[in-house]
């Protein structure tokens, strides 16, 4: 009877054993294949599908917003010096399209921390809630410029030099900040100035990242000419190449040159002359930086057009103003300028 | 005896058991692997961590299971999704001093969006070598092409004259060219934006655009002597009318930034073009989209029509009073 009982298992047990076996063959089998996707593919699977890949892009914008705190880097990229842009903004109609299209190009640059600094005496909501979207890593700030220092309505543009207050202001910021950073990490870094109409290439960030005192690069159509630019020879600045005032200490655009951030605090009072006759304004800051043998030469000696010194029209109003006689004009709740 | 067959009774039990948690154990690892070597069709992005959950058809979500990508921003463009419709933005474009600024900075903004294909007209007898290189060295997707605008079309000078219209002929080029290459019966979504390469593009605009079914519609700023023009909705949600000053009345009052469509719509109705001769300053967006849809059919975006996510920027012309006769600058430096 014993006998027989075990007999009974020992075929049961070898029953289940084959069947197992064979099942596991078989999910071994189909799991190196790809699977026949014409089948499955059905309306609700690519819907779930692309509902998932829009999560999974508004989760990346909700990286972007925090942004404006302290990005936790990974080690490699500390070592990258950081790269402070002082801009000057003010507000008028084309300021929202400017912003944005500057802060599109300024997104793929690694390690750069944008100070925006408002001509205004208090911080305007358009600036607050770009900045806050933007993604980027930002100080907004604000100082007014004195009336006696503004253009006027139908003044030409080269009149008064404009954004000197609110780039000081910027540096202002950037030395007391820097004075509450410990580390040698926080001295390191280059200090650039941008305004907020002209375009730049992607390129020129990497080569001004090098900087040790003061780099120089060309500039495109400025000064009348199709480019300006210093003349370099022999890796040295020798003379700079430019169709006006030549005989100017730096006869340079703003957007041609950054200074290291170890420069502008060794120099806590270098700083913009506001009542610079015009074209002196960069001289005025530059002068007792860095003479022009020390001037480190970038853009491949000199010699490619990484900026552009581009000017955006005013855009012409007559039907909205002509409206707003008739009280009929554009909902000025729809932002797209202040 | 016994004590063997019991022995091997126990042995016979478990085996399959071991083998199985083993097996389960490898599929969790598989779909990473395969996923891992397709990897190449994306180069640019770094450090891409990827889980995978197990999914019959792991091949085809494959964009969607990627997970934090801790450099997002800096991953210039972002990879291509096999999910998200392909905008087809067509620029037509002209040499001028500012025409590499304009190009750089547009390319810039392009870089930001995903599964967007660059196609770029130039008004020009060559491509240039200017173009060329900066759409090589920008890393977009790109398609570059060239007509040039007969000299009795162009505008003369500097001399706005809207009876003219700009870029006509590289923006039916352009339709030409999606026509040839893609078929009616071919199901890949995409749309169509025509984008100036002086305008200013939000970022938010190209994710509203993407999935228009027939043609959507949404506010420009800078347009028609206002602080922007915009289609008029009602409270279903059609578009009714146009909020302009200049000719409201137009079929379709609205400017080139202002509208995408359907890449369907294009390849459907393959006689659509923008009509060059004779077509009055402003409905040259009309002569198109008559041809394509009516005002019932339009979608509105940007929140009904109530936020301005597209500026109609102008760049000044650069005064180069200082070249004087025989050019000051070497004309070898490329600007």
């Amino acid at each position: 009877m014993a006998a027989r009982m075990k007999l009974k298992l020992k075929t049961v047990f070898v029953l289940y054993f084959m069947v197992s076996l064979m099942g596991l063959i078989y999910a071994l089998m189909q799991l190196g294949q790809r699977c026949d996707c014409t089948e499955h593919d059905m309306p609700k699977d690519r819907t779930i599908s692309r509902l998932r890949g829009e999560l999974h892009r508004l989760q990346e914008q909700m990286k972007k917003t925090e942004a404006t705190k302290p990005p936790q880097m990974l080690p490699a990229k500390q070592s990258l010096p950081t790269i402070f842009v002082i801009t000057p903004t003010y507000a008028r109609l084309v300021q929202k399209a400017e912003l944005t299209r500057l802060s599109q190009t300024f997104l793929h640059v690694p390690q750069l921390h944008w100070i925006l600094v408002e001509d205004s005496p208090h911080k305007t909501p358009l600036v607050t809630n770009f900045l806050a979207k933007s993604g980027l890593t930002y100080t907004h700030l604000h100082t007014p410029t004195p009336k006696d220092r503004k253009l006027q309505e139908g003044d030409p543009s080269w009149l008064k030099p404009r954004g000197a207050e609110q780039r000081n202001e910027g540096l202002r910021w950037l030395r007391e900040d820097r004075r509450a950073q410990l580390g040698a990490d926080s001295q390191q870094g280059v200090v650039y100035f941008a305004d907020d109409d002209n375009t730049y290439s992607l390129q020129l960030f990497e080569e001004m990242r090098s900087t040790q005192r003061v780099s120089v690069w060309p500039v495109g159509l400025v000064g009348g000419m199709r480019y300006e630019r210093p003349v370099v020879e022999g890796g040295k600045v020798v003379r700079f190449h430019t169709g006006w005032r030549p005989s100017r200490p730096f006869p340079l655009d703003m957007a041609g040159f950054a200074v290291s951030l170890k420069l502008v605090l060794a120099n806590q009072d270098a700083c913009f002359d506001g009542d610079a006759p015009m074209g002196f304004l960069e001289s005025s800051f530059l002068q007792g930086l860095a003479t022009m043998e020390e001037l480190e030469p970038k853009a491949d000696n000199c010699t490619k057009v990484l900026v552009w010194h581009t000017r955006t029209e005013k855009p012409k109003m007559k039907r909205e103003e002509a409206l707003q006689a008739q009280g009929l004009g554009s909902d000025t709740t729809v932002e797209s300028f202040k | 005896m016994p004590k063997r067959r019991d022995i091997l009774a126990v042995v016979l039990i478990v085996l399959p058991w071991t083998l199985l948690i083993t097996v389960w154990h490898q599929s969790a690892i598989t779909p990473l692997l395969a996923i891992r070597k397709d990897d190449s069709h994306a180069s640019r992005s770094n450090s891409r961590n990827t889980f995978a959950l197990k999914e019959s058809c792991s091949q085809q979500n494959r964009d969607i299971v990627e997970v934090v990508r801790t450099e997002y921003v800096y991953s210039r463009p972002p990879p291509w999704s096999d999910v998200l419709p392909t905008i087809h933005v067509i620029t037509p474009t002209y040499s001028r001093p500012v025409q590499k600024a304009e190009l750089t900075r547009l390319a810039n903004t392009f870089l930001h969006v995903p599964n967007l294909h660059w196609i770029l007209v130039e008004d020009s007898q060559r491509r240039t070598s200017l173009v060329s290189q900066l759409l090589k060295d920008s890393g977009l997707n790109y398609t570059h092409l060239n007509v040039e605008t007969p000299r009795n079309y162009k505008v003369r000078g500097d001399t706005r004259d809207p009876r003219i219209p700009r870029g006509t002929m590289q923006r039916n080029l352009a339709l030409r060219w999606l026509r040839e290459t893609f078929s009616v019966n071919n199901s890949q979504p995409g749309i169509v934006y025509f984008a100036d390469d002086d305008n200013t593009y939000s970022l938010e605009l190209f994710e509203e655009m993407r999935f228009t079914r027939k043609v959507s519609v949404w506010p420009v700023a800078f347009v028609g002597g206002l602080r922007y023009e915009s289609p008029k909705v009602n409270t279903l949600g059609k578009v009714f009318g146009w909020k302009t000053v200049f000719d409201p009345h137009r079929p379709f009052a609205i400017d080139m930034a202002g509208f995408a469509v359907n890449l369907h719509l294009i390849l459907y109705k393959p006689q659509a073009y923008f009509k060059l001769r004779g077509v009055k300053g402003g409905y040259q967006e009309s002569s198109l989209l008559k041809e394509l849809v009516t005002l019932n059919d339009l979608e509105p975006k940007a929140a009904n029509c109530t936020k301005v996510l597209v500026w109609h920027t102008r760049t000044e012309k650069p005064v180069l009073v200082n070249e004087g006769k025989k050019g000051f600058t070497d004309s070898n430096v490329e600007i």
